[in-house]
């Protein structure tokens, strides 16, 4: 086993348990906790495949500000877990078993495309995850879907600040 | 002539014909580590000591004087108080959370010493995008330091976390713009590439204007972002006792107090690098004779030499300016900061393409 | 080469520019009164309404990103009408609030987005319109500021959309890996029907289910549209279900033509289910915004039907109907509106005895009610007509039978609405609604297009002649 491999496979098991773990925590802080986890995990797997700059962007976005907002929000609200809603235990085992039949469907359906099964990942190569082709590709191929990106956090932006608003 | 480079390569090549090359690299994995936590250590030691001389100068009194000469195993003797302390953790706190914060502020710390080169060819990772790595991982000690405020389970510590979190989200950005702001001038994110690019001249003579005003903006928003006075609402002793690390003792407040100043070394390190050539000797122009002479004093020299002045200065503004209110802090990012630095960003990248810079 | 650009962009430009006119009003420092702000946008959606008719092109942009054609420019132009309408009845309501510019804002970007949307080849371009489409929505739902049900319809709507936005991502994302293209040209040769790519194209179809909510994603439907304010309800009932209905149509006959065969049964079995679950629902609702809400579930159901003919009437037909839908239901809504706006009555025991005290608003709801229940001289009618017509080409009598149960079941509600309208007796009725210039003008338009659409046998086989077949 080379070390990318036994890095791919310590990145996968580390991104999953923190994902359940996300799930399972009671407390909602420890939930966003795991939440950051996850993100590491999922930065590891883009430097794996050479993407640098997406592994910093995942991070300073996700892991750095909107995870910080998250834990604002949540610390603020005081929640913990006196405050964590009972659930039905009929909703709870309904839960597992439809969202035990989708992973089951998407696991078989995986195993049997043809497409992309025997395939490895490019590991270390492949230059589109560098900055300098990821931005000559944003600002030529993909300059619409740029542009149409901004616009959106702009009208969000102004929601957001009506909503804020109301007293 | 000695150098920092001459060591590192002697040992690399030490054990790369000693052991194999899994086993020289665990070793010299082995080797960083060390250092990195000495570093850690004599940091801590120097600038605690550093930042008490300099306010007693400011405040025209000695400072520590007693123990060692002038006083300088003082702080010494505090860490050993610190270590001996005993660590309480409150009865209502996360324990686990609690005893995790200190170590996660710490490690964040650490990791962004990775790209930073401290003399010439002296690096522990020359990583593409080292720029954009250190804005990410220090964006990264909020964590901790939420995590410290809400585990603590007390009023104080969360209302100075929050700040904390408010304070570095916002004056990030503004850190963020300054720093690309010099990366367009370069056109690089590895810093030993800009490093390079101050060969003949520091950007903050080379670029005019726009480079003096992110400089400023640069020392404005790090300095809030390592929570020191005159932004040090996090720990508002007057408000707060001592925000969001008021229930720490012993080694978990040693941590706190110690990442705080690494955070201070680490940020102005980077703002030596962008602005001030790293480690760069000070050239002039055609001045062959005196740039010959500036290229004997080694890099490190003048790395540190560099960043203890920016330190300096950053212990000056504490000692000179009043705490600002939250919504003074908050105003002065949003409304001043962040729009003058994009502007200023743009300005930057009209004199980047017509080539306005020497 | 630009001229090219300003005029095949025509559509989304403008929106832009009225955009960003607004945003600068809002940010300048003139304080305009809500009146006039009211006119000039009315009369910037105006001219950009009109100007849609003008200068039209074929072509695409930006490699494989952009692409627009004339049932493109017809189906924009349909929007465009909706968003006019939905402006000027929205005036009753907006006089005296508070936020007039940003409801013109968030408004023109999720026009915006679904002008992207449609327009897109790319199913990155796809996305990101159906984003802009949504999430300015769920801002606008929540304008009723001090009203919690508002609140509560906005969360609703966002949980939903977002929830919806994940599965078409993980849809996407799994048919990127399939077949390593996201661009609409592209993708029809590289499906080979596999397992993933039917998994992943199941999860597309239940993001779009969600936004045209049909039955078992609908859930969200009734809720938001009772807390959301009328104007914004008749804006997600009618333009933004019928720029989704335009993309579904394009892309499921286009794009996703080899999995031909699955979407079928998809089709048929989600119609069946939403026709009878929302015509079922649509009997026990009291209040007429709830009932007005399984009323266009059920409706969606009928659209199905029309698209699953897979042939060139179904696109027509599609397109006719929510042509004619605007009109109908904006009317409905419009009535709506006024009540809500005036008196704050939205039951429909509320509505009895309507017709003592506003006679012509009771005659409009009424045609309104009978062209959304399919009786023949309205334009619904022949909406569904040939919607059904387009479907029966299958061959399948069992959805047309269980889609001519249905209509009779709608034809029930509706009645029984419009019979309280005109011959119940109501001790304290609707007092007499004074509408403005704009309201009438609204209501003009709507029954003018319910007759018009229906009696011109010229606008259906205009709309045929320029879908593209199957």
């Amino acid at each position: 086993m080379s070390t990318s491999e036994i890095l791919f496979w310590f990145l996968s098991v580390l991104a999953l348990f923190s994902a359940i773990m996300v799930l399972v925590s009671k407390n909602p802080i420890h939930s966003v906790l795991w939440l950051i986890v996850v993100f590491f995990a999922i930065s590891g797997h883009y430097l794996l495949l050479n993407a640098q700059f997406l592994a910093i962007v995942n991070i300073i976005v996700y892991a750095g500000a909107i995870m910080v907002l998250f834990l604002f929000v949540i610390m603020l609200m005081n929640l913990n877990k006196e405050t964590e809603p009972s659930r039905n235990i009929w909703m709870k085992f309904s839960g597992v078993i439809s969202g035990g039949l989708l992973l089951w469907i998407f696991v078989s359906a995986t195993r049997s495309a043809g497409e992309i099964v025997g395939k490895t990942a490019m590991i270390k190569e492949g230059s589109i995850g560098l900055i300098e082709n990821l931005g000559k590709v944003l600002f030529t191929q993909y300059a619409l879907p740029f542009e149409i990106s901004s616009v959106l956090f702009l009208s969000a932006m102004v929601g957001a600040v009506v909503i804020g608003k109301k007293q | 002539m000695f150098s920092l480079e001459g060591i590192t390569d002697a040992i690399y090549s030490w054990l790369n014909s000693t052991f194999n090359p899994t086993i020289a690299l665990l070793i010299e994995f082995a080797i960083v580590v060390v250092c990195v936590i000495g570093l850690f250590a004599v940091l801590g030691l120097v600038l605690v000591f550093m930042e008490r001389k300099v306010s007693a100068y400011m405040q025209i009194r000695l400072g520590p004087n007693r123990v060692g000469f002038k006083g300088s195993m003082q702080t010494m003797a505090d860490t050993l108080k610190l270590v001996l302390k005993e660590g309480l953790v409150p009865d209502g706190a996360d324990k686990f959370l609690f005893n995790l914060a200190p170590f996660v502020v710490m490690i964040v710390a650490m990791l962004i010493l990775a790209p930073i080169p401290f003399a010439r060819n002296f690096q522990m990772w020359d990583i593409n995008i080292g720029v954009l790595y250190v804005t990410a991982v220090s964006s990264l000690s909020v964590i901790g330091i939420l995590m410290a405020g809400w585990s603590s389970n007390n009023k104080y510590s969360l209302l100075g976390a929050m700040r904390s979190g408010a304070q570095i989200v916002s004056y990030e950005l503004s850190a963020g713009l300054a720093v690309l702001s010099i990366v367009v001038l370069t056109g690089s994110l590895q810093l030993s590439d800009i490093v390079n690019s101050q060969q003949d001249g520091w950007w903050i003579f080379k670029g005019h204007i726009p480079a003096i005003i992110s400089f400023v903006i640069f020392i404005i928003a790090v300095t809030a972002e390592t929570n020191r006075a005159p932004f040090d609402l996090a720990e508002a002793e007057s408000e707060l006792t001592a925000g969001f690390h008021t229930e720490y003792s012993g080694m978990r407040f040693a941590l706190f107090f110690l990442a705080e100043y690494v955070n201070i070394f680490i940020v102005c390190s980077i703002g030596a690098i962008l602005f001030l050539g790293g480690w760069m000797p000070f050239h002039i122009g055609n001045w062959e004779a005196f740039n010959h002479v500036m290229d004997f004093i080694p890099s490190s020299v003048w790395f540190f030499g560099k960043v203890f002045f920016l330190i300096f200065l950053i212990m000056w503004f504490r000692w000179t300016f009043p705490r600002l209110r939250i919504d003074q802090l908050l105003n002065l990012e949003w409304k001043y900061l962040l729009p003058i630095s994009m502007f200023n960003l743009l300005l930057m990248t009209l004199m980047a393409i017509m080539g306005w810079y020497f | 080469m630009l001229n090219d650009f300003f005029i095949l962009m025509k559509f989304e430009l403008l929106p832009a520019v009225i955009f960003f006119v607004l945003l600068f009003i809002k940010v300048g420092t003139a304080e305009l009164s809500n009146a006039s702000i009211i006119r000039l946008a009315n009369i910037l959606l105006f001219i950009n309404l009109v100007a849609g008719f003008f200068y039209n092109k074929d072509g695409g942009m930006f490699g494989d990103m952009f692409h627009t054609n004339a049932l493109i420019v017809l189906q924009k132009s349909i929007l465009n009408l909706g968003i006019f309408i939905v402006s000027l009845q929205a005036e009753a309501w907006l006089r005296t609030h508070k936020h007039v510019i940003e409801f013109y804002l968030l408004l023109l970007s999720s026009l915006m987005g679904m002008f992207f949307m449609i327009s897109g080849a790319n199913l990155l371009m796809f996305y990101l319109g159906l984003e802009l489409a949504t999430i300015p929505l769920a801002a606008l739902a929540n304008f009723d500021l001090e009203k919690r049900k508002s609140s509560e319809a906005a969360m609703k709507l966002i949980m939903s959309s977002a929830f919806s936005s994940g599965l078409l991502l993980f849809g996407i994302s799994l048919m990127y890996g399939t077949t390593g293209t996201l661009g609409f040209a592209q993708l029809p040769a590289l499906l080979n029907g596999s397992n993933l790519q039917v998994f992943a194209f199941v999860l597309l179809f239940a993001g779009f289910a969600f936004k045209i909510s049909v039955v078992p994603f609908h859930l969200w439907t009734a809720d938001v549209y009772e807390g959301a304010p009328v104007p914004v309800t008749s804006f997600l009932s009618v333009v933004s279900k019928g720029a989704f209905i335009f993309v579904f149509a394009s892309v499921l006959y286009t794009v996703f033509k080899p999995l031909a065969d699955t979407w079928y049964h998809m089709l048929f079995l989600l119609s069946v289910l939403t026709m009878v679950i929302g015509n079922l629902f649509a009997l026990r609702q009291q209040n007429i915004k709830r009932m007005l809400a399984f009323s266009s579930i059920a409706q969606m159901g009928f659209i199905l039907i029309g698209i699953s003919g897979s042939s060139q009437a179904g696109t027509a037909s599609a397109v006719y109907f929510v042509l004619v839908y605007v009109f109908t239901n904006l009317a409905a809504f419009g009535v709506v509106a006024l009540v809500s706006a005036q008196t704050g009555k939205e039951d429909i025991t509320d509505y009895k005895g309507f017709h003592a005290t506003n006679p012509v608003l009771a005659w409009v709801l009424a045609i309104a009610l009978f062209s959304l229940a399919g009786v023949p001289p309205t334009a619904g009618f022949f909406g569904k007509f040939f919607l059904i017509m387009a479907g029966a080409a299958k061959q399948n009598y069992w959805l047309i039978t269980i889609a001519a149960l249905n209509m009779i079941v709608s034809l029930y509600y509706y009645l029984n609405l419009v019979k309280a309208l005109f011959m119940d007796a109501n001790a304290s009725p609707v007092p007499k609604i004074t509408f403005g210039v704009y309201a009438k003008l609204a209501i003009v338009i709507c029954i003018a297009g319910m007759v018009l659409s229906g009696l011109a046998s010229v606008v259906y086989e205009y709309i045929y002649n320029l879908s593209t077949g199957f």
